[in-house]
């Protein structure tokens, strides 16, 4: 950890951990927050992200590891001595304080005298001018949210940390002040490191994705990414919904040919996780919204060279943009297929038999010796994680 | 109420719902009726045994003698004023001592909170009367702590404040003081604790984030915050304190006497009924006053 080149206002953790007695909440880690960046922690509850937050914030003790703010080492330095701040999930406002004091507050600490220029900007940034003399119980949910993040920014810290600051939020809000969020950290510049278990909130916000579960990053990238490029089927659970066919390797070229109940499939050799050989198993995935679904009557009609799985359909649900489908086939139990409403076809229904067909280069493969299940609702591993926490 | 007037009720749900409507008075019925009788009641009967005279040979007369306030007063404020200084003394000692009791207990306890809570209540297992006699032993003359404390030149330094009188701290204000906050320590300490735990301890990491010391965040966060507990616990103390006669009764001398012991001897040796009772209601309309001034000042109404 010499390299000290243009670091000047990045977060590195190096080789960080923190356990309690024989848990251990973060395993041993190693992650750098580009200086500006909108960086997103993303995790079941229990994964260790709000810990390895914590740690960043001065909150928590690593028990081994270096925290680096720029190139200072930081590690050893109590919160309030850190030019990091943070918007608490509960919010954490001074409830003996009005929206002026409480937003003063880091300034006063400080000893700045003069606040009233500072706590002005920050009140309208947030759009809170009006309410300067309320106290917060006086708030809605939103409101307050907004008072916490004018109470960290205005002390303009290297990192804002977020800890799931939309998490008590009704859906309809969360959305407005993730869109709020983003455009006050472009306004600002600071680096925003945000905890969240929401993967929808983690993927329109940040520019880049840590996913972590069981204390371990499993991959770190931009939405984008991780989504089309997933390398656990954690991750591919976890983030979104993917389908999942155990398969064996029959060929391993730059193409990768592979067999599953009966039928033949490829993928790109680039798009495998995991070393494949021929007659090794794989887990072969796609996502939902890439497969099309025809109706065994037709399947001639289906352009060569796409990957075909045939199936009956045993549920459908209408959503309004699209329509959900579950099929069964040979391949493998409940796949899921999205459907957009556009040209709805009446023979799809429950029971009719049909043919599933995607692009080859739409389908990534996996790792075979991994759990199907991991990072899906329900999944024992989760249970055991939340559990832990 | 939903029903509509088109419809009467049948009589059954109608004496239903007004029984219903009955069910807080009720609920208030046995509280009220105790009030009445053992306290609004005599404080009438009070009232105006403090404007009457006479004696009790020839019986007491209500004749309207408000003078007997102005008399009392005239010659016991010695008393009230000592009463109020002892029992503001022991108000600020107790919350000096308590606090960082209550403290230690709502944060740092752990899984030895509820044990120590106990203890803190203990010592009412035993009789107030014998836990202040203890104090005697405690205070001797001549035992260890008086010894110790002589040792130390302690006494000295009290001594020259007019604490304490020679060699002795038992018969001095001093003891009196000791006696007071010992005894009402407990009601400080429940209130101080109730308060200080309902504080969200993620306010005081919100505090330490925003670049306030751990001394810092004391005072801008959970000392103003743990207000409502220093008022009732304060309040606790300093009114059955400034009433109290027991504890100048048995660790105090003719010096130390306060305005409850004079209420008591009136009421029970003297036998001038009049003026015990004009001593009772100026002693409870000073501290009613305090009180409330206190408590606005305090303003912890958006605390609570």
């Amino acid at each position: 950890m010499t390299d000290s080149t243009h670091t000047g206002g990045d977060v590195r953790l190096s080789g960080i951990s923190k356990s309690y007695g024989s848990f251990t909440a973060v395993h041993p880690l190693d992650l750098t927050v580009p200086q500006g960046s909108f960086f997103a922690l993303l995790g079941a509850s229990g994964c260790g992200k709000t810990t390895t937050l914590r740690m960043i914030a001065g909150l928590e003790e690593p028990t081994t590891g270096t925290v680096f703010l720029g190139d200072r080492d930081v590690t050893d330095l109590p919160p309030y001595k850190r030019p990091v701040n943070t918007v608490f999930q509960s919010y954490a406002l001074f409830p003996h304080l009005n929206i002026y004091e409480n937003i003063a507050f880091g300034l006063r600490r400080r000893g700045i005298t003069s606040v009233k220029k500072q706590v002005g900007e920050m009140l309208d940034l947030v759009q809170l001018g009006d309410k300067a003399s309320h106290k917060p119980h006086q708030l809605s949910g939103g409101q307050q949210q907004r008072v916490a993040v004018a109470r960290a920014l205005i002390n303009h810290p290297q990192v804002l940390l977020l800890d799931e600051p939309l998490g008590a939020l009704d859906l309809k809000l969360r959305r407005r002040m993730q869109l709020e969020l983003k455009r006050i950290q472009t306004e600002v510049g600071i680096t925003f490191v945000h905890v969240t278990h929401d993967q929808e909130e983690a993927m329109t916000m940040a520019d880049t994705v840590a996913v972590m579960n069981g204390g371990r990053v499993e991959q770190l990238g931009a939405p984008a990414d991780l989504y089309e490029n997933p390398r656990t089927t954690f991750v591919a659970n976890f983030l979104g919904t993917s389908n999942l066919i155990e398969a064996e390797v029959v060929e391993a070229a730059s193409d990768v040919v592979v067999t599953a109940g009966g039928g033949t499939l490829r993928l790109p050799a680039n798009r495998c996780s995991a070393p494949t050989t021929t007659g090794g198993r794989l887990l072969v995935g796609v996502r939902p919204e890439k497969i099309t679904l025809a109706h065994a009557d037709d399947a001639g009609a289906i352009a060569g060279g796409r990957n075909r799985v045939t199936g009956r359909i045993v549920d459908t649900s209408f959503i309004g943009v699209s329509t959900q489908y579950v099929v069964d086939s040979p391949a493998g139990a409940a796949l899921q297929v999205y459907e957009q409403n556009i040209e709805r076809d009446s023979r799809l229904a429950p029971g009719a038999e049909v043919v599933l067909h995607w692009n080859p280069a739409h389908t990534f493969g996996l790792d075979a010796a991994q759990s199907v299940l991991a990072g899906t609702v329900g999944d024992a591993g989760l249970d055991e994680a939340e559990d832990a926490a | 109420m939903t029903l509509t007037d088109t419809t009467p009720a049948p009589p059954a749900a109608r004496t239903r719902s007004a029984r219903k409507r009955l069910v807080p008075y009720w609920l208030l019925l046995p509280g009220v009726l105790w009030l009445l009788v053992f306290f609004a009641l005599p404080m009438v009967y009070q009232a105006s045994t403090s404007v009457q005279t006479g004696t009790l040979e020839q019986g007491f007369r209500v004749t309207w003698h408000v003078a007997t306030y102005w008399e009392a007063l005239a010659e016991y404020w010695p008393q009230f004023v000592r009463s109020l200084v002892y029992a503001g003394t022991a108000t600020f000692l107790c919350l000096l001592l308590g606090y960082p009791l209550a403290y230690l207990i709502a944060f740092r306890a752990g899984r030895w909170r509820n044990l120590l809570l106990v203890l803190v209540v203990a010592p009412f297992f035993t009789s107030f009367l014998i836990r202040t006699l203890a104090w005697k032993t405690i205070l001797a003359d001549g035992g260890a702590l008086v010894g110790a404390l002589d040792a130390l030149h302690v006494l000295d330094v009290t001594n020259w404040l007019g604490w304490t009188q020679g060699d002795r701290v038992l018969a001095t204000p001093m003891a009196v003081v000791c006696g007071l906050t010992y005894n009402f320590l407990p009601f400080m300490i429940l209130p101080l604790y109730t308060s200080l735990e309902r504080i969200d301890g993620r306010l005081h990491e919100a505090a330490k984030d925003l670049y306030a010391s751990p001394a810092t965040t004391f005072r801008k966060v959970t000392f103003p915050l743990s207000m409502p507990g220093v008022v009732s616990g304060t309040l606790l103390t300093f009114i059955p304190a400034s009433g109290d006669y027991v504890n100048a009764e048995l660790l105090g001398s003719t010096d130390t006497k306060m305005v409850g012991n004079v209420i008591q001897s009136q009421f029970l040796r003297v036998l001038d009924y009049p003026t015990a009772a004009a001593l009772s209601f100026i002693l409870m309309a000073v501290v009613l006053l305090m009180v409330t001034v206190y408590i606005r000042r305090a303003g912890t109404e958006d605390l609570v």
